[in-house]
């Protein structure tokens, strides 16, 4: 029985996925667990497994097409077996949204031959002849970009000498060649930041902290929880858990802004922005809130592996309600972040050094930190944000008390 | 087509044949025919009227209701300097005729180091649709074209009759000589003075842009009627008759399928493991990345030949069944 692939829900409210590339094609023979192609999320480039063993046939949607979960895209198919007919789908709004040019398909479902194809059916998605995929590899021509007018579709040498007489396509047509040649995520990433900096009227409070008392806390805590969970405490695990717990006390630097208001969050996740091969992304720590010092920095631990192998998954980027970057450990004094969308809020975390600091009246050594808060003003006003920072710069001045509760 | 036949004399496929043997018989004495009902009876489809009364019965040699015997007489014949012509009334019975023509005919020359040689010709007939049923009215040739040692020949006009025949008489090799039945009467310009054709040279009997129409035999006249109601559908078939089988001209079929990129191949015998299938095979081998579509090939359907003339008319491919191939292959 032919199996479908379709549109998988990788988030709890996706509607849609984007298809971002067909790592396979159709005709391709394939093996369960093999990455078929790249879905784009909000969030994350998702790379989908096969479900079956088979020969990929009935490809619907292509590469730049945004379609609804649960919609078949495409068929994995056993010998013999042909892509079945349409019929009334569990999504019923199954259809592509955006227009692409496709490449020729059957109109008439393929069949997938066993052994002896027959004369005129081919299993092979780009129906063409022989002679016109010939003469297409020797003039360069796409043949996936050319439409077939012969019989049933195929395309024929007059399609192929048409296609090389034809304009290149316009800007409009396709999109933008220099981006969609970018990795995905690097395209993600710069759609997003464009948006958010066009789009979130960003404001941005400093604060110079002391951070002694971070430091004593973490040489307090970390032997216990390197020795529990194996992991090294770090600033940031320190900053993940007194954040999160001052959010708490001020839910509109948590909340979301939903187009139309402002949307409170119940619980504080903290998005950690971490590096990747071709970007940044934001790793979510669910409930940090009330989550443990040390299950963050195992968590934390264990995100950050996963980001270093390429392996973070849909759901480790999803959720977050408020983002910490961290550029300390590039020996970054301070510097504004863009805020992450639809989130509030990011804070910016510079290194800790040794600076001369007025203390009683007297200049002194001391280990600062400057913390850099960018806030959407359409969810909080800078006195509300300051207030946050406030009770942040209290917390890091005495880690103990927020920690204890 | 001769470019200019000095006579527009124009004779049945019969006489064209009659005409063949009559002169073959006159140039070389080793040259005889037996075979059923060919002498006084001149054969039932009267292609043989008047041989005996010019060549008499030893020439023109009635022989007893057994294929298999009188081609053994013949295949010895041959082996021992004479040239003779069987004629096998119907192509159905060639079954009878099989040990001498594969094992004996058609190996004598390699088996014996070339020592022996069996100059021999097998004429006999296929088509369909002269109501003889099942077992008279089928196109067997594939099964000669199989083997080794044998060339095998199907003329398709009057022209080509008579100097394939008189090539086949001469060669030096057993020559089977495929006629169709229902052409006997066809009419076509033969030049009253000596000429032959040689085995192994394809003749384009139209010249044609979009598609080519490989035909034999019966089948070609098919192809160029098929090929006038093309013209109205700005559709330019070429259309191409092998006439030998083996020797085969590999090369004219390619050069035309390079030239048109779409392909027919149409064969009155069975499609399957056919004439049809290696015409088809050698034309997508040689032109492969010159083709714009399969290789579609028409044939007999795979059935006995009925007795019913509305079911026999419907195993055979017709005029509206290339028409109909050849418009799907062009998309028009």
């Amino acid at each position: 029985m032919a199996t479908s692939v379709v549109m998988p829900a990788l988030e709890m409210a996706q509607e849609t996925g984007k298809i971002v590339s067909w790592v396979k094609k159709e005709g391709d023979t394939i093996k369960k667990g093999e990455i078929l192609l790249e879905v784009e999320t909000d969030k994350a480039v998702v790379e989908i497994e096969a479900n079956a063993d088979g020969v990929l046939a009935g490809v619907k949607s292509q590469a730049g097409a945004v379609v609804p979960v649960g919609a078949t895209i495409a068929w994995i198919l056993k010998p013999g077996e042909a892509v079945p007919a349409e019929t009334a789908s569990a999504a019923p709004a199954a259809r592509t949204m955006t227009e692409q040019p496709r490449p020729a398909a059957p109109p008439a479902p393929a069949a997938v031959a066993p052994a002896a194809p027959s004369a005129t059916v081919s299993a092979d998605s780009v129906q063409i002849s022989p002679k016109a995929r010939r003469l297409a590899k020797e003039k360069g021509i796409d043949i996936t970009r050319v439409k077939g007018t012969g019989p049933d579709g195929v395309i024929t040498t007059d399609d192929i000498l048409a296609a090389e007489a034809a304009p290149p396509p316009s800007p409009a047509a396709a999109p933008a060649t220099a981006a969609s040649d970018l990795p995905a995520i690097a395209r993600l990433m710069a759609e997003r930041t464009t948006q958010s900096w066009t789009q979130v009227p960003h404001f941005f409070l400093v604060r110079d902290l002391d951070a002694g008392a971070l430091n004593d806390a973490r040489e307090k805590l970390g032997p216990a929880i390197e020795a529990s969970k194996a992991v090294k405490l770090t600033h940031t695990d320190l900053l993940i858990a007194l954040v999160a717990r001052v959010l708490t006390k001020h839910p509109k630097m948590n909340a979301s802004w939903t187009g139309k208001g402002i949307q409170m969050n119940s619980s504080a996740n903290i998005s950690v922005a971490m590096a990747v091969k071709d970007g940044v992304v934001g790793a979510v720590i669910p409930k940090s809130d009330t989550t443990a010092l040390a299950d963050i920095a195992a968590q934390r631990k264990e995100l950050t592996e996963r980001a270093r192998d390429n392996k973070l998954r849909p759901a480790d980027l999803s959720g977050g309600t408020f983002t910490i970057t961290n550029l300390g450990m590039y020996n970054i004094d301070a510097f504004s972040a863009i805020i992450v969308a639809p989130q509030a809020a990011i804070l910016a975390v510079g290194r800790i050094s040794d600076r001369v600091v007025a203390v009683n009246g007297q200049p002194a050594v001391r280990p600062m930190l400057t913390l850099t808060l960018s806030s959407d003003h359409r969810v909080v006003d800078g006195a509300q944000a300051a207030q946050f920072m406030n009770d942040l710069a209290e917390a890091i001045r005495n880690p103990a008390s927020v920690l204890s509760n | 087509m001769p470019e200019a036949a000095t006579a527009v004399r124009e004779i049945t496929l019969a006489e064209a044949v009659r005409e063949a043997l009559a002169e073959e018989l006159r140039r070389d004495p080793k040259v005889f025919i037996c075979g059923e009902d060919i002498a006084e009876a001149g054969h039932p489809f009267k292609v043989l009227t008047g041989l005996v009364q010019e060549f008499g019965p030893e020439r023109v040699l009635d022989t007893p209701i057994s294929e298999p015997g009188f081609t053994g007489l013949a295949v010895g014949a041959a082996m021992t300097g004479m040239r003779p012509v069987v004629d096998i009334m119907f192509g159905d019975f060639i079954g009878l005729t099989m040990d001498q023509m594969v094992n004996q005919a058609a190996k004598i020359h390699y088996m014996s180091g070339g020592k022996w040689r069996c100059p021999m010709v097998m004429r006999t007939t296929l088509g369909a649709t002269r109501r003889s049923a099942a077992q008279h009215s089928q196109s067997l040739h594939a099964w000669m074209c199989h083997v080794p040692g044998l060339k095998v020949v199907l003329p398709s006009t009057p022209y080509d009759a008579k100097g394939l025949l008189k090539s086949a008489i001469r060669d030096e090799n057993p020559v089977v000589f495929f006629e169709d039945k229902m052409m006997y009467r066809l009419k076509g310009p033969v030049p009253a003075e000596e000429y032959t054709i040689p085995l192994g040279v394809a003749d384009v009997k139209r010249v044609g842009e979009d598609i080519t129409i490989v035909a034999t035999s019966s089948m070609v006249q098919i192809a160029l009627g098929a090929a006038k109601l093309l013209d109205e559908y700005d559709i330019s078939a070429e259309v191409i008759d092998p006439r030998t089988l083996w020797p085969l001209d590999e090369k004219t079929l390619i050069d035309s399928a390079k030239k048109t990129s779409r392909v027919i191949v149409m064969d009155e015998g069975y499609g399957r493991y056919g004439v049809t299938a290696e015409l088809a095979s050698v034309i997508a081998e040689g032109a492969f990345f010159n083709l714009e579509a399969p290789v579609k090939r028409l044939g007999a359907m795979h059935v006995p030949i009925p007795f019913s003339p509305p079911l026999e008319d419907a195993t055979v491919p017709t005029e509206k069944t290339v028409f109909d191939a050849a418009r799907a292959l062009c998309g028009k």
